[in-house]
């Protein structure tokens, strides 16, 4: 331990500790305790006063190790390490004692018993600083570069935003254009532009910039390292390529469920998806006669429980146009709950209505029966709403099927080590608050790569991504967690237990220069929850800041309630 | 501290792991709430409450802690997403552990309380006290024998 | 921590997830942030909530770290119970104008120990808590809510016998040890060169006394979709207890009347968004909070198409006795010997006409944007239809409004649930990095 001279600086906070606390009292045990060479009481050790107080007194009396007995170290933790920082000594030979929070506002009524357990607090910090051992929080550069994989909307979307910031950014699509989903649609809602009036414009500015770099007809082989420095190998027609980047978007994107056999898709002519029609429309066919939609095809079922997500709007927007293409037509919509949600999709439900486009609710357990011989003549279905059986006459049966995530999730799931779902979706890092972030650093998700969204959505979260992408490229670095965990190489035994709980994959077990099993801490991704050290059978990986030494150490002298012979 | 105030009254001890994300901030909580509680426990602070090792809860309990609590995120809640399951799994292991050795079962309680249960955090400290005082001191730690209970 | 590498200012209207989130992304760019906030604290609606669907999760405990890392951020300054009262200029250069409202404490010299409130001349707290959207009380001097950052304390000078009168004890003033109470205190207005500004100023609730059939603001048992929220809320006016407001029982039925309100040529033709998973989450927690409760949510369409919504509301049915009813109803009456409520409606898919007993009545309804009539005079953008901020190019710029320089983000652009406001946020980041880049 060295020559370790403890500083223990108490708070009164006015009367919120004073007030229930004998300071006196307090002060008196804490100058007994070994190792402790400073005491003192402040007013409020947080104003100016009580900062210049410790920045003084660390120096006057040499001081190598300082505790703050007062409130939350959630609140002014940062507060006193800079304050010992700004001295010369190391921000992590401080620690906090809670004697507010956690005794004098709990306890107000048992002012004795409150200073016993002051006391003791103030013993056990005293334990723990007394092992403190100074840390360095490191940093690792990141390079101001970003793969995106996946030429779709949002992938675009990002890569421009991106690109329009400065950064370099490589896209690799796996088809031999970009454009995505949107570039088969026809016509977009609301506004009703064509899809090719948004999309052309977007891809032209992602060719012409000098910034973005386009890989067509390939796909990502490999990818290693971590945020700051991912090693990428493409596959292109022209052969393998290597670069390094900062970041990874995963912008794959998804495609259309083909319902082959559902409700005859496949088997009677004139049974369609609405991508199908959306061909169709493209190609500017005019003549229709009775169409029926059956939205809900392949979604919320036992095996796909979601919901679409767009498709009902998918459904709302394609038959109103055919109302307006075909007047003469029936258009009719068979729905289980319209999700029209928000402002404009509801007001284009209202206008498809309008245009005569009939919705019938049908139950799942009564679904619609599509009926025809070679071609589709008629469906049958049970009207929820007026209890009766009908027969629609239908030329044409439009079956609106949800987006499910493109081929090769998986595998890239595993190449970037970020998790997908049982549909196999990607698993944000939280479904509120990140939902465009995995839990790995430097690797974001946009798009219906993670669930199913519609073109704004898509935009909206490629640019989010740039934007959480961009942060750690525009610092340059990365500054780590001090607090992580580390490993002696002395006493590991390569069991590979702390290897097996790591939440973020930053302990591995491999072969050291003396061709032992040793475990490795990545220093980038740990983010120091201690869970390997809690499984060490030999100590030798330990959590800086929160080793074994110390929380034993403070145990003991909890059990002894004597310092001496702990010390 | 001094045995004079020992030999008043049973008074147990607590040792009381809290995570720093979700229980330690449920602590603070109860204390901004000003939510009163007896005096009894001592609260180490760890980032998370997959850190507490077995051997720190059993040496707490066989160097004479009265009890001891592991406070930990809500299952799904876990700030480093699943350390608290490790912790729930250590549990039950722990538990059967205890039931070999035929003591020290309901001494070691694992509670999950997320950093706005301030209330929640309060009623278990006392609920742990009111157990702890009614099983009676540790049969392995100084006071053993002292008190009738 | 990451230094401001640009120089360029930004304003964050709003301290709600979205601003904060809009913020916290801005300052890690390396842009200098002005987060300023209407009310005494951050946290906006999220702050109200017990928890959020689909997960679950405690409201306050996740945004918590996001309110204290934009009060502690280098790169953010936040100005709370402050409004923009004036903007000129073009985007790279704007000239704008903030109020900042006296609490009439010092700010610098408050430390939320709240001895104040205790030693108050109201010996009993007497007056609406805005937090609690009135179910509770609160003294002049008060704290908006206990995890409000700031954690100060404010005087209402409206109800504050000081001001009232002039003529107080001040036993408030005489308690602050860091004599941080000043009576005097002035409002301040600050100028500020900024670069680009981003308006996120959510959502208030329809205000339902215009709607008689359900007896809104006349029968105690009917409450609004927030008010039940704050009653299962831990912290919430009783304690996380759902009592009935007229005689404190618990209740056993719950019924949920949804779209009030909401797609509805009287008041709002649109859709409110996040209702039907709104009330399918108050429905789970009152039934995990006691399992005799049984919740019925009358929809017309249950609008849950976000990721993991369906999987939601099929466990509500099976696992927390909830159960659905396309109706609108037609009216809710009121036992008024027992408190007990009847709601009339039509199962349409039956097409039977009922009458059922409930104890009590939520009612979800229309959510509005908040305060744009003001905003779009201020910062010379236009609204929708609907009063939400215009996004003129929603496909292709999904944040920006129709003034250059001033994005637009969450509720304040249309219903919008967590996940989706944050998304814009982060948008919103990325759109004034692509913007202002020098």
């Amino acid at each position: 331990m060295g020559k370790v001279r403890i500083g223990v600086f108490i708070c009164h906070c006015g009367s919120n500790i004073g007030g229930f606390i004998n300071i006196h009292n307090v002060l008196e045990y804490t100058r007994g305790l070994p190792l402790v060479k400073h005491t003192e009481d402040n007013l409020y050790t947080c104003s100016d006063g009580g900062l210049s107080s410790i920045k003084e007194k660390i120096t006057e009396h040499n001081l190598n190790r300082v505790i703050v007995a007062a409130c939350t170290p959630r609140t002014h933790e940062a507060l006193f390490r800079r304050a010992c920082e700004e001295v010369g000594l190391n921000r992590y030979l401080f620690e906090f004692v809670n004697i507010r929070e956690h005794c004098s506002w709990i306890h107000m009524n048992e002012p004795e018993a409150a200073t016993e357990k002051a006391m003791e607090l103030i013993r056990l910090g005293v334990m723990k600083a007394a092992h403190l051992v100074p840390l360095e929080a490191a940093s690792t550069q990141v390079k101001p570069a970003t793969l995106i994989i996946g030429g779709g909307a949002s992938g675009l979307s990002a890569a421009v935003n991106l690109a329009n910031q400065g950064f370099d950014v490589h896209i690799v699509e796996q088809t031999g254009k970009l454009g995505g989903l949107a570039s088969r649609l026809w016509k977009l809602m609301p506004g009703d532009r064509l899809a090719h009036e948004f999309v052309e414009p977007l891809v032209n500015t992602v060719k012409k910039s000098k910034h973005i770099k386009i890989y067509l007809n390939s796909i990502v082989k490999e990818i290693s390292g971590f945020i700051g420095e991912f090693n990428i190998e493409v596959k292109t027609p022209q052969g393998k390529k290597d670069f390094s980047v900062g970041t990874v978007i995963v912008a794959t994107g998804a495609r259309e469920l083909t319902p082959i056999g559902l409700y005859h898709h496949g088997e009677l002519q004139g049974v369609l998806t609405q991508l199908e029609l959306e061909q169709m429309l493209k190609r500017g066919r005019k003549r229709f006669r009775n169409i029926v939609f059956i939205n809900c095809a392949g979604a919320r079922t036992p095996d796909r429980e979601y919901c679409g997500r767009l498709c009902c709007a998918t459904s709302i927007k394609n038959a109103r146009y055919l109302r307006e293409i075909s007047p003469s037509s029936s258009v009719t919509v068979l729905q289980r709950d319209v999700m029209a949600f928000g402002t404009e999709f509801e007001l284009e439900y209202r206008r498809a209505q309008d245009a005569g486009v009939r919705f019938i609710r049908y139950e799942p357990d009564r679904p619609p029966e599509v009926i025809g011989e070679k071609k589709v003549s008629s469906v049958r279905v049970y009207h929820t709403l007026s209890g009766e059986e009908i027969m629609l006459p239908a030329s044409m049966v439009v079956l609106t099927t949800p987006l499910i995530p493109n081929e090769g999730a998986a595998e890239l799931s595993r190449m970037l080590k970020v998790p997908i779902d049982r549909y196999n979706f990607f698993l944000e890092a939280h479904l509120k608050l990140r939902p465009v972030e995995f839990a790995t650093d430097g690797v974001y998700i946009a798009g219906a790569a993670r669930f199913p969204v519609d073109i704004r959505e898509a935009v909206a979260q490629g640019i989010a991504a740039a934007a959480k992408a961009a942060a750690p490229m525009t610092a340059g670095e990365v500054i780590l967690e001090a607090t992580i965990a580390r490993t002696e190489p002395l006493l590991c035994s390569g069991c590979g237990n702390c290897e097996m709980v790591c939440p973020f994959a930053a302990v591995e077990v491999r072969k050291d220069d003396k061709i032992q099993n040793k475990s490795f801490v990545n220093a980038v991704l740990c983010k120091g929850c201690g869970a390997c050290t809690a499984v060490c059978p030999n100590g030798a990986i330990q959590q800086l800041g929160f080793t074994d030494h110390q929380i034993f150490s403070m145990i003991e002298t909890m059990a002894f309630e004597d310092g001496s012979d702990v010390f | 501290m001094s045995s004079e105030n020992k030999s008043k009254a049973y008074q147990p001890k607590i040792l009381v792991f809290a995570c720093n994300w979700c229980s330690y901030a449920g602590a603070d909580m109860a204390g901004v709430s000003r939510l009163q509680m007896p005096p009894n426990c001592r609260v180490i602070r760890v980032m998370c409450s997959a850190r507490v090792r077995p051997e720190m809860i059993l040496s707490a309990l066989f160097k004479g802690i009265d009890a001891v609590l592991v406070l930990g995120c809500h299952p799904g809640d876990c700030h480093y997403s699943e350390g608290n399951y490790y912790t729930r799994r250590r549990g039950i292991i722990l538990k059967k552990l205890f039931d070999a050795f035929g003591m020290m079962q309901e001494r070691f309680q694992i509670r999950w309380i997320s950093a706005a249960e301030g209330v929640r955090f309060s009623e278990t400290i006392r609920e742990m006290v009111e157990r702890v005082a009614r099983l009676g001191p540790n049969p392995l730690g100084k006071d053993h024998g002292r008190f009738t209970p | 921590m990451l230094k401001a590498h640009q120089k360029k200012s930004v304003l964050v209207l709003g301290g709600g997830i979205a601003g904060l989130q809009a913020a916290i992304d801005l300052g890690n760019l390396g842009f200098h942030v002005y987060l300023v906030e209407r009310s005494p604290s951050v946290g906006g609606r999220m702050a109200q909530l017990d928890k959020t669907f689909p997960t679950n999760d405690c409201s306050i405990c996740i945004l918590s770290p996001k309110m204290n890392e934009c009060s502690s951020h280098p790169n953010i300054t936040l100005w709370t119970y402050s409004e923009l009262i004036k903007i000129e200029g073009n985007i790279g250069a704007f000239r704008a104008k903030i109020k900042r409202k006296s609490r009439y404490i010092i700010e610098d010299l408050c430390v939320g120990c709240m001895q104040c409130v205790e030693e108050c001349i109201y010996k009993k707290p007497k007056f609406p808590n805005e937090f609690d959207l009135g179910l509770s009380k609160r003294k002049p001097i008060y704290k908006p809510f206990p995890q409000a950052v700031p954690p100060l304390v404010l005087i209402d000078a409206k109800t504050c016998i000081q001001f009232k009168t002039g003529n107080c004890e001040q036993n408030c003033a005489k308690a602050c040890e860091r004599h941080a109470i000043d009576f005097n205190q002035k409002e301040e207005i600050t100028d500020l060169k900024i670069g680009a500004v981003v308006v996120a100023t959510g959502f208030d609730m329809l205000d339902t006394s215009g709607i008689e059939e359900y007896g809104a603001c006349q029968i105690p048992n009917v409450v609004t979709g927030l008010e039940f929220e704050r009653l299962l809320s831990a912290s919430g006016p009783t304690t996380g207890h759902v009592l009935r407001p007229s005689d404190n029982h618990a209740p056993k039925k719950i019924a949920f009347i949804q779209c009030v309100g909401s797609r509805d040529i009287r008041n709002h033709t649109y859709c409110s968004g996040v209702c039907c998973m709104h009330a399918t989450k108050e429905a789970i927690l009152a039934n995990e909070h006691d399992r005799e409760v049984m919740s019925t949510i009358f929809y017309t369409d249950i609008r849950a198409a976000g990721k993991t919504f369906q999987e939601y509301v099929t466990r509500a049915k099976k696992e927390y006795s909830v159960s659905y009813i396309r109706s609108r109803p037609a009216f809710v009456k009121e036992d008024e010997n027992t408190g007990d409520l009847y709601v009339t409606y039509e199962e349409t898919t039956t097409r039977e006409k009922r009458s059922d007993a409930f104890d009590m009545v939520v009612l979800c309804q229309a959510l509005e944007p908040s305060g744009t009539d003001g905003l779009s005079e201020i910062l010379g953008f236009s609204l929708d239809a609907h009063g939400f901020i215009q996004i003129p190019n929603p496909l292709s710029a999904p944040v920006d409004t129709t003034r250059p320089g001033v994005l637009a983000v969450g509720f304040a652009t249309g219903p919008r649930d967590i996940p989706e406001s944050v998304v814009l946020a982060s948008a919103a980041a990325g759109r004034v990095a692509e913007l202002l880049r020098s």
